[in-house]
């Protein structure tokens, strides 16, 4: 036991000797593993960063709001038929459902288009027609003016409430509450600016018109009125899962769908959206974990090659150390711990490298979020290179050990 | 008459070359004292090295026994031989065998680290070695900073730095001109004087006849064991 305790502390000082001797080299053997460790800790930091910046965005959103909103399956939409929510369902469900906090409908304007104009400019935006509880649904708040009141919504007036970037995107006066702009040659009167909600994935998340839902529906005309989403938050103390029940059975029985239909629609929640988000960059974490896994790999190999190489070129230098008195057990030691100092160092170069060039990216790309590296990828890539390093350096190792010294002492 | 340090019993070593056995050593009988000073001569193909290789315990006999010291040599394994190498045996080569990377007095440390010992003595045994073999001041150096017969000497001082029981030279002078030739020889003389047990393997007369004892192998078997008393003439 002291014996080996003492071989290691002296072979680990002859690997380091070795190691310093050939930097270059060594550099270059180890390089494998640097880019490999680098890649998987640039992948992850990112995905995890990602992950992390988007889970706390959808938290902001409300993780307690619920879209409710019309599903076809594939092969049914494959045949051109869509299943449709009607304003009527909303109505049923706003007069039976009590254990809501507050329900909102909503429509997209598709008769108008997309186009905005005010003067000479125009833009693309989403226009969405909704009423006053859509405030307190979606925690939408005014920054300039007011939200849409109910008496906008019953009398059908022409007014809009705006994302903050169309002030930027139509060249409007910093105060718009009281322009005028044209949605498609109806023009619309500006009661309010929102307050400004940034960016999620890269997406410009101020980019809407909010109008009244009558108003939206009468110009959208029969054509494409009828289908709706409807958004609710269940009221404090409910049980979700009990609220979404019992909208379920309500709408099955207006939609008079046999009891193994399937659900015309679904719910949609922040929570779940964070469960799909999650299980997505799970998988992308998995899969560029493996193939990293493979460049690892190769690094091992790299270094497995340098080292065989290094014990015959060491070969006369294996048989002076042998003629001197260096064991078997002490050769074999002190490869082994080169090989592996090698491909830890690989390893914790990567692994800075890794982080910086996930900073890096952080910082030039604006959507971007801040990367994370998480313990766990530390701790997995020391681990791994370490594994590496021993696994394979022990055919090199064992082959320095096994060399014939007065075979050794003659090699050329 | 001084103890035996060495004693071979009917060795025999043999190598299959080709399918073919090739005996180099045939039922060798060898008998060293301490402080002996032994020179093996003999043409090449003689077994003169593989007689060398058996003695520094870096080959194993086919049969026969080989006592070093106390040790019954054909039994050990390779774990044993390398530590009973580094106790008991000091090289010295033809080629001087350095390691070119490290630094004289690392060099001369080197059979020491094998040993459990603080650095410090590591180093203090070292330099004192140096200072035996006059090259104290070119500690910091690297082989390749040194000459030919400094370099020799420097293998000299890592052979006695472990004061093992035998010194073993395969052809020590061989790739030296002959004025230090003469150094290095005297140099030998001087550490038998001191009292060192010294083994060369040789072809070159004047070494062997700076030698008490010289060993003439031919065709694997000790052809003739002379005591060499002041000089006498060999044929070698």
């Amino acid at each position: 036991m002291f014996k080996l305790l003492h071989a290691s502390f002296e072979g680990t000082k002859a690997a380091f000797a070795s190691i310093r001797a050939h930097a270059l080299r060594s550099a270059l053997t180890t390089l494998g593993i640097i880019i490999g460790v680098a890649a998987v800790i640039t992948v992850v930091a990112i995905m995890q960063g990602l992950s992390h910046s988007i889970t706390s965005q959808l938290d902001d959103l409300g993780s307690d709001m619920v879209t409710l909103r019309a599903y076809t399956p594939t092969n049914q939409q494959m045949l051109g038929q869509f299943n449709r929510l009607h304003h009527d369902d909303f109505l049923t469900l706003k007069s039976r459902v009590s254990q809501v906090e507050d329900m909102t409908a909503t429509m997209q304007a598709f008769s108008m288009g997309s186009q905005v104009h005010y003067g000479r400019n125009s833009a693309q935006t989403q226009i969405i027609g909704t009423d006053s509880s859509y405030q307190n649904v979606v925690r939408v708040y005014p920054e300039l003016g007011r939200f849409l009141s109910s008496s906008d919504d019953d009398r059908r007036r022409r007014v809009a409430f705006i994302g903050s970037s169309l002030i930027q995107k139509l060249d409007l006066p910093d105060n718009p509450v009281g322009e005028f702009i044209n949605l498609s040659g109806d023009w619309f009167r500006i009661i309010g600016v929102a307050e400004s909600r940034g960016s999620l994935f890269g997406f410009d998340q101020d980019n809407y018109i909010i109008a009244p839902f009558s108003t939206i529906r009468a110009l959208n005309g029969e054509r494409a009125a009828r289908n709706i989403d409807i958004l609710f938050r269940p009221a404090a103390g409910a049980n979700p899962e009990q609220v979404q029940q019992q909208m379920r059975s309500i709408l099955r029985q207006r939609h008079k769908l046999a009891p193994d239909d399937p659900d015309p629609f679904e719910f949609i929640s922040a929570e779940r959206m964070i469960d799909q988000f999650n299980s997505i960059t799970r998988s992308i974490t998995l899969v560029a974990g493996g193939v990293v896994s493979i460049s690892l790999l190769v690094g091992g190999i790299g270094v497995m090659n340098i080292m065989l190489v290094s014990v015959t070129e060491r070969t006369r230098e294996i048989g002076i150390v042998k003629a001197l008195g260096a064991t078997p057990q002490f050769i074999l030691l002190q490869f082994l711990v080169e090989a592996l100092v090698l491909s830890l160092f690989g390893g914790i170069i990567g692994l800075a490298l890794g982080a910086g060039i996930a900073s890096f990216i952080g910082l030039m790309l604006p959507a971007m979020p801040e990367a994370l590296v998480p313990l766990w990828a530390i701790l997995l890539s020391i681990g791994f290179t370490t594994m590496i390093g021993v696994v394979f350096g022990l055919a090199p190792a064992i082959k320095a050990s096994r060399l014939n010294p007065i075979d050794a002492l003659r090699y050329e | 008459m001084a103890r035996n340090v060495i004693r071979l019993h009917q060795v025999n070593k043999s190598y299959l070359m080709a399918d073919e056995m090739f005996y180099a050593l045939r039922n060798i009988d060898l008998c060293i004292a301490e402080n002996d000073y032994v020179a093996i001569i003999g043409p090449s193909g003689s077994g003169k090295s593989t007689l060398m290789n058996v003695l520094g315990c870096l080959d194993t006999p086919t049969s026969g026994q080989y006592q070093l010291g106390e040790h019954d040599v054909a039994t050990l394994n390779e774990t044993e031989l390398a530590e009973l190498r580094n106790e008991a045996v000091g090289f010295i080569f033809q080629s001087f065998n350095l390691l070119p990377r490290a630094t004289v007095l690392a060099n001369v440390m080197q059979p020491l680290v094998y040993r459990l010992m603080p650095n410090k003595t590591r180093q203090a045994m070292a330099l004192e070695a140096l200072q035996r073999v006059g090259l104290a001041d070119k500690t910091g150096h690297l082989p390749n900073q040194l000459s030919g017969g400094q370099r020799q000497r420097v293998a000299i001082a890592r052979a006695l730095v472990t004061r093992p029981r035998i010194l073993l030279g395969d052809e020590p002078t061989g790739n030296l001109d002959s004025k230090t030739t003469k150094d290095i020889m005297a140099l030998f003389d001087q550490l038998h004087q001191e009292g060192h047990t010294i083994i060369l393997v040789t072809h070159e007369q004047d070494i062997a006849e700076h030698c008490q004892r010289v060993i003439r192998l031919v065709d694997g078997q000790v052809a003739e064991d002379i005591r060499n008393n002041q000089g006498a003439q060999l044929h070698v």
